[in-house]
Parts: C-alpha cells; sequence; structure tokens
C-alpha cells in the first residue's frame, strides 16, 4: 500500500458515524471554492465547467426547493434520466435535504418504473425531459403517493401544463427565495443528519426475481470510496468520466462515493452517443465500466485494425506480439528480461501509446471492470497494449465492491482480494460471504429477503466461488458455473461465452449443454461489424435477421468458433450453433439492465432453438414476438438455420 | 475536423479556437521559427536569394489564394496589384520630399509599404468591381484587363515623372527599416520572413472571423450567402481590397530585393505562375501558398542548375551540339506547364492535401480512419 501512502492517507477524511454525504459536500465545496471544478458538462461544443461553489449554490438552491414543495425527512426523490450536471445536483439536495435518492435506469419500461415509484413510496419523482415526464405521467395515477414531477429539459414541454409538473428551474427560484428569507436553513437540515441515516435505495436488477430495493447509509457509501481510495488512490486533480446509468452501483460508486471524498472532476458528455469521443476528449484517469464496455473497445480495435493498411496492420501484429508476452510474464509474476523490457519501450512508443490514445485510455491509471465475467482474452489484450485493468467484486448490497486486483498481482480468472476493513469468506455451498463497514441496511419493505441475505452482520451474496492459494477470490456464475454433459464431463458456460465474444463479429452467446450430450451455441452477430464484413465481401442484407442467416456469415461464425475450440478441453468444445434472429436485450428481459444474461430466462425463451440443435435439424421455422424501446410488441417470423461446426466437441 | 490527442478539452469558445491548442502543435511552431531563423546558416549564402524568392511568392500568392481560393473570384491579373505596390513605395522612397529625420530613422520605406498596400488594394477594387456583376470566365477576362491596362500606364505615363525611364534603379541605402539597412541577401531573407508571418497570422485571422466565414460562403454557393444575409458586393470588393492589399505588400517588398523596378518583373507570366502555386499547392489552403512557392521556386532552381550543368557538359564533350544547349534553355518554363497539369491530373487537391495526408496517417497511426 505504498502507493497510498504517498497520496491518498494523508488527504484521508475521518469517517465517524456522524458524517454524511451532505456535510462532506459542504465541506468539500467551501474548501475547493471557486479555484476547482466540480464537474463539467459538454454542451454546445465546449466543457461548461461548474466549479465547487457554484455546486453547492445549486444544491441549495434545490434542497430549499425540494423542502418548500414538502419534502420531508425520509422521503423518497426518484430519478431518472440521462447523466448531467442536474442529476447529481438534485440526488445531493435530496439527501440534504434529509431524503432518500432512488435511481431508475433511463431505458426502464413502464411496468418497472410504475413498480420501483409504487414499491420505493417515492414523493418526487426527477426526470430529465419530456419522455421520463410521459413515463410519470402514464403511472402517477396507480402511484398516489407521488406528489410532483420535476423535469429540468425544456424541450417539448411547452404545452405540459399539468398541476403535478414543475420545472427545476422553478424549483430553485422557490429554493432562492426561501434561502433569501431563512439563509441558515439549509445548514440546519444538512447539520442534523446523521451517518446511519438512509442515503440511498438502490433497486438491485438481480438476474432471476423482482427487483429489491436494498438500503444505503451514508455511512455505507463513505467508507466504501474511502477502502477503494486506500488500494488504488486518487487525487483532485484526476478527472472521471460519468456516462454510465447513475441507476447503477458502480456509477454511483464513482461519482459520489469517491468523487465527493477525492474531489475529483466528473465530466459528462454531451450526449449518450457521443460519450465514446467525448471520454477520448477528456481522458479520464479512473474509470469503471461493465465488460461489455472494454469487449467494445476491443472490437473498435479489431476491427480498425483488420482495415488497416498493410504496414500499419504488421508492425501492430508485431508489437501486439510483444505486448502479450510481457503481459504474460507479468501475469506469471516472472521477472521480464531487460530485452523484452527494450522491446516492449519500443512498442509502446511506437504502437500501444497511439492504440490507448485513439481509445482515449492514455491517462488512465486503473480501470475496473465489473458487474459480469470478462473473457481472457480480453484481459491480455488490455494488459497488452499498458492499460492497467483490473477485475472487481460487489454488488449493491455492499454499497458498490468488496474486491479488487491489487497492481501487479493480476490473475484473470479472479476477481483480487477484499479490499481493507473487508473480510470474505466462503459457507456453505461455496457461497461467499463479506463483512464490511459498507453493507447495508437491509431491503425496503423485505424483511424475509433480508434475513435471507443478512446473518450476523455478514452478506450473503447468493454468489458462489472460492478463494485459491494466493487468497484470490474466484467468482463462479450466479446461475451455476460449471455444467454438466449427460455423460458426466464438465464444461463452464460463462468461459466459453467470453471467449466467443472475443471475437469482433459476435455481440453476445449463450452456451447451453447442460445435462445434454454436447454444447451447442445460441450467437448474436455484431450487426456494424458483420454488416461491414458483409459489403466487402459483395453480400446483400436488409436487416439483421436477414444477415445473420446468410450461409457465409455462418462460416464467419464458425471460423471464430474453431479458433475458440482450438484451445479448450474435448468435452468444451462446441458442436453446433445457431445465429439468432435478434440481438439479447433488457427490454425483453434477456439480459439485466447491466447486460448480464438472465441464462434460465433465455434458455427458456428459446428452448425451441435449442431442442432443434439437439435434434439435429438443418433449419427450424420461428414465431415469436419482440419488444421495441416504446414497450410495442410485434411479431416475428424467420427460419432459422443451425450449423455443426467443424470437428466440435465429440457427442 | 483537426485531430486532437487524448485529453485535450476545452472549457470555452476562445480555447477551443486557439491556433495552438496542443503542445505538440506549440513545438512544432516554435520548431519552425527556429529553423527559419537559422536557414541561413544551414543552406549557405548563394540559397538565400531562393529562399527569399519563396517568400515573395507566398506573399504575392496570397491574395490570389484569397481571391480563388477562399472567395471563389478567379483572378488572372495579379501582377498587376504587385506591380502598383512596387511602384508606389520605389516612387515614394525615391520622389517625395521626405523631412530629412524621417530619412535618417528610416521610417519613409515602412511607411511606403503601407501606402503600397492601400493604393494597390484600392486599385483591386477598381477591377473587382465587375465581379459584383459578372462570375468566372467573364471575371478572368476583367482581370486581365486590370494585366494589361496596369502596365501600359505604367510604361507610357510613368516614363515621364523624373525625366526617366519607366524603370527606376534604387540607390543604395533608400531601403532602410529604422537603422536597419536592406542590403544584403541575409537581411533581405529576414525581412521577407517577417513580413511573410506577419501576413499569414493576418490572413489567418481574416479567415476565421465573420469576414472569412463570408467569403466562404460565397465561394461556396453566392446566392444561398446571399440568401443567408451575407451581403455579396460589399465583401467581394473586401476581398479584392485585402487580396490587392497583399499584393502591394509583396511588391514594396520585392524592390528591396532587386533595388530596381522595371515592368518586365510584372509580367502577365507571373499572374500565371501564382495562380499555378496556388493549384499546385492546394487551392483554400493557406499552407498550400506556402508548399506551392515552395516547390514552384525550388523546382525552378533544380531545372536551371541541371540545364546549366547539362549545356556545360555538352559545350565541352561535344562542342558541335552547342544548338541543343539552346534548345533545353526553354525546358524550365515548359517544366511549370508539365507540373501544373499533373497535378491537375493526378493531385487536384494540391500538395496541402498530400501533406494533410500524411499526417493523418500518424494521426490516424495504427489505424486508417477514426469512429466506428
Amino acid at each position: 500500500m505504498s502507493a497510498a501512502d504517498d497520496l491518498g492517507f494523508k488527504s484521508e477524511i475521518e469517517i465517524t458515524k456522524d458524517l454524511t454525504l451532505p456535510k462532506l459536500f459542504v465541506t468539500q465545496a467551501k474548501k475547493f471554492g471557486d479555484s476547482k471544478v466540480a464537474m463539467r458538462e459538454k454542451e454546445y461544443g465546449v466543457w461548461l465547467p461548474v466549479t465547487w461553489s457554484q455546486y453547492l449554490e445549486k444544491v441549495k438552491q434545490i434542497t430549499l426547493g425540494l423542502v418548500s414543495l414538502g419534502l420531508e425527512r425520509g422521503d423518497k426523490v426518484i430519478m431518472i434520466g440521462d447523466n448531467r450536471p442536474e442529476a447529481l445536483w438534485t440526488e445531493m439536495a435530496a439527501m440534504c435535504g434529509g431524503g432518500v435518492g432512488v435511481w431508475l435506469f433511463q431505458d426502464c419500461l413502464m411496468d418497472e418504473v410504475k413498480y420501483i415509484v409504487d414499491h420505493s413510496d417515492s414523493k418526487f419523482y426527477v426526470a430529465e425531459g419530456q419522455e421520463e415526464v410521459d413515463k410519470a405521467l402514464a403511472i402517477r395515477d396507480e402511484c398516489p403517493k407521488l406528489k410532483k414531477i420535476i423535469w429540468d429539459d425544456p424541450k417539448g414541454m411547452r404545452h405540459y401544463d399539468d398541476p403535478m409538473l414543475i420545472s427545476l428551474e422553478e424549483v430553485m427560484r422557490i429554493g432562492k427565495e426561501r434561502m433569501a428569507k431563512e439563509p441558515g436553513l439549509f445548514d440546519d437540515f444538512v447539520s442534523v443528519g446523521k451517518g446511519d441515516d438512509i442515503a440511498l435505495l438502490f433497486y438491485t436488477s438481480g438476474t432471476t426475481s423482482l427487483p429489491k430495493g436494498a438500503l444505503l447509509t451514508h455511512y455505507n457509501l463513505l467508507t466504501m470510496g474511502q477502502n477503494l481510495m486506500r488500494v488504488d488512490p486518487c487525487v483532485p486533480e484526476d478527472d472521471f468520466v460519468s456516462y454510465l446509468p447513475f441507476a447503477w452501483i458502480g456509477e454511483q460508486m464513482m461519482s459520489i462515493s469517491c468523487g465527493l471524498q477525492i474531489g475529483y472532476t466528473i465530466n459528462f458528455p454531451e450526449e449518450p452517443e457521443t460519450a465514446q469521443s467525448n471520454v477520448r476528449e477528456i481522458g479520464p484517469h479512473v474509470m469503471f465500466a461493465p465488460p461489455r464496455l472494454y469487449e467494445q473497445f476491443t472490437r473498435t480495435v479489431q476491427v480498425k485494425h483488420l482495415d488497416a493498411t498493410w504496414l500499419k496492420r504488421n508492425l501492430y501484429n508485431l508489437a501486439m506480439k510483444i505486448g502479450y508476452h510481457s503481459a504474460e510474464l507479468k501475469f506469471e509474476k516472472k521477472p521480464v528480461p531487460i530485452q523484452w523490457k527494450l522491446l516492449w519501450k519500443l512498442a509502446e512508443w511506437t504502437m500501444f501509446s497511439k492504440v490507448r490514445d485513439q481509445l482515449g485510455l492514455s491517462h488512465v491509471r486503473h480501470a475496473y471492470t465489473g458487474g459480469a465475467a470478462m473473457g481472457p482474452d480480453h484481459f491480455r489484450f488490455f494488459h497488452a497494449i499498458g492499460v492497467n485493468l483490473k477485475q472487481i467484486y460487489g454488488q449493491t448490497e455492499i454499497a458498490g465492491i468488496s474486491v479488487v486486483h491489487r497492481d501487479g498481482d493480476i490473475k484473470f480468472d479472479t476477481v483480487g482480494t477484499p479490499i481493507p476493513n473487508t473480510e470474505i469468506k466462503i459457507g456453505e455451498n461455496d457461497e461467499i460471504l463479506s463483512k464490511s463497514p459498507s453493507v447495508f441496511v437491509g431491503y425496503y419493505k423485505a424483511p424475509e429477503e433480508t434475513a435471507k441475505a443478512l446473518i450476523d452482520g455478514w452478506l450473503y451474496s447468493g454468489d458462489t466461488g472460492f478463494i485459491d492459494d494466493d487468497g484470490h477470490l474466484v467468482v463462479f456464475d450466479r446461475s451455476k458455473d460449471i455444467m454438466i454433459l449427460n455423460d458426466g464431463r464438465k464444461f463452464s458456460p460463462q468461459f466459453l461465452e467470453a471467449r466467443l465474444k472475443f471475437s469482433p463479429y459476435i455481440r453476445e452467446a449463450l452456451v447451453v449443454g447442460n445435462k445434454r450430450p454436447y454444447v451447442t451455441a445460441i450467437t448474436c452477430i455484431d450487426y456494424n461489424t458483420v454488416g461491414k464484413w458483409a459489403e466487402d465481401h459483395g453480400i446483400n442484407y436488409t436487416s439483421y435477421t436477414e444477415l445473420g442467416q446468410i450461409p457465409q456469415v455462418y462460416d464467419l461464425i464458425m471460423r471464430a468458433i474453431l479458433e475458440v475450440n482450438k484451445s479448450i478441453p474435448e468435452a468444451a468444445k462446441i458442436h453446433r450453433f445457431a445465429n439468432l434472429y435478434k440481438e439479447f436485450d433488457a427490454d425483453d428481459d434477456e439480459l439485466t439492465r447491466t447486460r448480464k444474461i438472465r441464462r434460465a430466462f433465455v434458455e427458456d425463451r428459446y428452448k425451441e432453438i435449442i431442442e432443434a440443435m439437439y435434434d439435429e435439424k438443418e433449419i427450424m421455422h420461428m414465431d415469436t414476438t419482440i419488444t421495441y424501446e416504446d414497450g410495442r410488441v410485434s411479431k416475428i417470423k424467420a427460419d432459422i438455420r443451425l450449423q455443426s461446426v467443424k470437428g466440435g466437441g465429440s457427442k | 475536423m483537426s485531430y486532437l490527442p487524448c485529453g485535450t478539452y476545452f472549457e470555452s469558445y476562445a480555447d477551443d479556437q486557439k491556433w495552438w491548442r496542443t503542445n505538440f502543435i506549440k513545438g512544432k511552431m516554435i520548431a519552425l521559427v527556429v529553423v527559419l531563423a537559422a536557414a541561413p546558416y544551414i543552406v549557405g549564402a548563394q540559397w538565400m536569394s531562393v529562399l527569399y524568392t519563396i517568400n515573395y511568392y507566398i506573399l504575392a500568392a496570397l491574395g490570389v489564394q484569397l481571391l480563388i481560393g477562399y472567395c471563389g473570384q478567379i483572378t488572372l491579373g495579379h501582377a498587376a496589384f504587385v506591380a502598383v505596390g512596387g511602384y508606389t513605395s520605389a516612387m515614394m522612397v525615391l520622389f517625395l520630399p521626405w523631412p530629412q529625420f524621417m530619412v535618417d530613422t528610416g521610417l519613409v520605406y515602412p511607411i511606403s509599404i503601407v501606402c503600397a498596400g492601400f493604393t494597390a488594394g484600392l486599385w483591386s477594387v477598381l477591377f473587382g468591381l465587375p465581379s459584383a456583376r459578372v462570375k468566372g470566365f467573364y471575371l478572368i477576362m476583367t482581370t486581365m484587363a486590370a494585366q494589361w491596362i496596369t502596365l501600359r500606364l505604367v510604361i507610357t505615363q510613368l516614363s515621364k515623372i523624373g525625366g526617366r525611364e519607366q524603370s527606376f534603379p534604387l540607390p543604395p541605402g533608400v531601403i532602410k527599416i529604422g537603422p536597419w539597412v536592406i542590403d544584403s541577401d541575409e537581411k533581405i531573407y529576414y525581412f521577407s520572413v517577417i513580413l511573410v508571418i506577419v501576413c499569414l497570422i493576418v490572413m489567418g485571422n481574416l479567415l476565421r472571423s465573420k469576414i472569412g466565414r463570408a467569403w466562404i460562403a460565397i465561394r461556396d454557393n453566392d446566392i444561398a450567402a446571399e440568401t443567408m444575409g451575407v451581403n455579396i458586393i460589399v465583401y467581394k470588393l473586401l476581398a479584392f481590397f485585402v487580396a490587392g492589399f497583399f499584393a502591394g505588400i509583396a511588391g514594396a517588398f520585392w524592390i528591396s530585393a532587386l533595388f530596381f523596378v522595371s515592368p518586365e518583373n510584372y509580367e502577365w507570366f507571373y499572374s500565371l505562375l501564382w495562380v499555378g502555386i496556388i493549384l499546385i499547392g492546394g487551392v483554400g489552403s493557406i499552407q498550400g501558398i506556402v508548399f506551392g512557392s515552395a516547390f514552384v521556386v525550388m523546382v525552378f532552381k533544380l531545372l536551371e542548375m541541371s540545364v546549366l550543368t547539362l549545356s556545360d557538359f555538352l559545350m565541352n564533350s561535344y562542342p558541335e551540339l552547342g544548338w541543343v544547349t539552346t534548345k533545353i534553355i526553354f525546358f524550365k518554363e515548359s517544366a511549370f506547364g508539365l507540373a501544373i497539369i499533373f497535378f491537375l491530373i493526378y493531385e487536384p487537391n494540391g500538395l496541402s492535401y498530400r501533406y494533410w495526408q500524411l499526417k493523418n496517417y500518424f494521426n490516424l497511426w495504427p489505424f486508417s480512419y477514426t469512429g466506428k
């Protein structure tokens, strides 16, 4: 922990049971004042800065506005919308006023919104713009506890005159007036808070059942941030880009728990669509993203690499060989010989620094991934190009994370070792139990669930795993990591899926084979890359469905599968596969909102295809329904080809 | 969109519009200034005249680039305005009754440069007036008229002034800026570098202002520009004025190198040459002017050198082939024509586009495009 001594510990705050996020926020805002930028938002082509004193001012206004509108201690304020400064202001204001913040994923369907608004007893609904307001208006009759709907983006809102609606600007104006009358009111509100008060009510996107609301206290969040920062300290000069949903605990952890303690600058992209290029402009020093984002990075690199000119392509290949070799030595904790060090320097100078620059990872000191498993190929790739990518493990119930890789001690099949003040042990049935100051206080209105998850201060995660010889935690899949073929041979579907997804042409995959004669896979092609590949090869297509069913595309996917099959044991080799007519989607409940696959559900949904694969059919007819983003449902008819892989797993 | 490295972001438009936005660019610019300052010591004395000729062509072609490349007004008479500048400056220096202290302090020549700019600018506006009515080929004809009218006027009218012919030698010591007497190739070179830098900065700043945007709008589609509220006549005339102004400065500079003014320095060939320079360098690019001028001057110089060597060789080894040497002298001029043909066919976007491609090749390294 030497790095921590240099940077973090000196400025580390003391967390007492009296400290709350609002109290810390006020202290930090007063400390940094106008001299430091708290957040930036890209608007109209430039990064408009908000200093800490402006931040404080806005939060004061919103807090008092909410209070004037009837916010009382313990009231829930539900929020939905893109990542933008107003989102953090309202969240902070809700906490300052003694309320509890609740976040919704922006692409939540109406039923989910209704369920969470109703279940959380929310009094205020803070929407970004028209779309979110419409959702609220549609469900408000079924959620009688909802009092006010607040919006901040005026686009399309001109003709809305519902008495329940109020603009954020108006709320701030009310707050400003109140502030003029009672200047000490805000400080009074902040000072009554206690560390054990509930700060956030977080709905987990469980892979199995209805969302459960985890109650997190200020103390939970603060200790979480501090313990993570003890492992990988950040400095106030760092930049962080906030573009993943606030309804994901990882984003809360980085923006609130860590961000507030360190005081680094939080940057908001212009639009979700521009996030990638905006990230590149900022060049963040720390990032935390689910695996799919890193998978997207590798896919981008692979595709662009294939399209590069001869010289660039070959130099890249050469540099990557050096990179992979050096990364391999590091993983094995072997000393890197001097000639390899020199070669790596050369490759770093001519290739890796540019690749990182193109991806926007030039300044990244620590890159975290978590929330789902990531394939070893991706891990090797990032370490080869010199990105310090680490796996972390945690859950909403522990306010973020509990286990992380340490610098220089990275094993890609593990998630690392516990962060300070955190204990991990393996309970019955290999269940992972954890204990730390950040463990939540319980589920909202679900004492039974709470009793199951929280016993003697230990958090029962429901995940299984083991601790290896180096003290690293290894996590199995939530359902079951190891599947067994009906002749008793074992394989790991998650591992296979992760390997498959390293191919730029495969976006999602579901590997099946439990209690079956051999392993098969349902693959979702990547529309962009496969589409481009088809164009390059003069193949016509009109839609995702049609593209996926073209024989040449099947051969393309098969080559990717053969590549995976090469390096895995005989039993695990994929024998047959089918390209699905659509991508897995969270709106169809196939993925969670953080894009983890809901294995049991998907297997059930596509059981016809799976059956057909084991029936050795060549083609099957499919009649199904799909759900659009706006909730509309439509029917799809398609013929699905089923193809055997040459030399696939034995039967 | 220009390429910026990761981690470059701007919190205000002022920052976003800066010229030197990254340390790399700042470094490049500083290196360029150092190279320009050290050039006389690097290349040697015999190349000095080549360097300041490049700079002269840059100054002269600047106005052509403005008119053709940024305002879409094709001109083929630019040498006329350079002539106006040269004559204005020379005659002001020679014939005006300057008070002695101004002569001593070296203010005469600098003042004459500014006046040359204005005179040439106004003269250019005069010939730009038809641009309000005519476009394309017809405008080419009117600008060519400027060439003939101006030179005839000079030859027929100026010969009477001061009882001399139309050519004036400038006595040593009159070309003086403050205490700095310009009397050597090296000084001419430094003087030209300063003028080029100042003029390029002015031009660059004009182009990113309202005026420059109006010019570009007129170039792209004059009717659309007018619909958007750009007063196209005013902006076209302004373009002619500024282009003439730069030409005047070029002309005023060139007398310091020639110590002499004479109509044959402003032949129609030069008007063509400067249009050729921007075609080779790249239409609508400031860098293009620099590349084009350097290319043309260097090609001429190298051809001259090889032709001389070749004819010497022929004279010595095969005296009976002497007639060939007189023929190959003309290779020089035809090479320029060939270069333009080749550029129009194989690289219509000019050298600046090649430069941009080269930069992109490394900016995009190790890929070939940005985005997804």
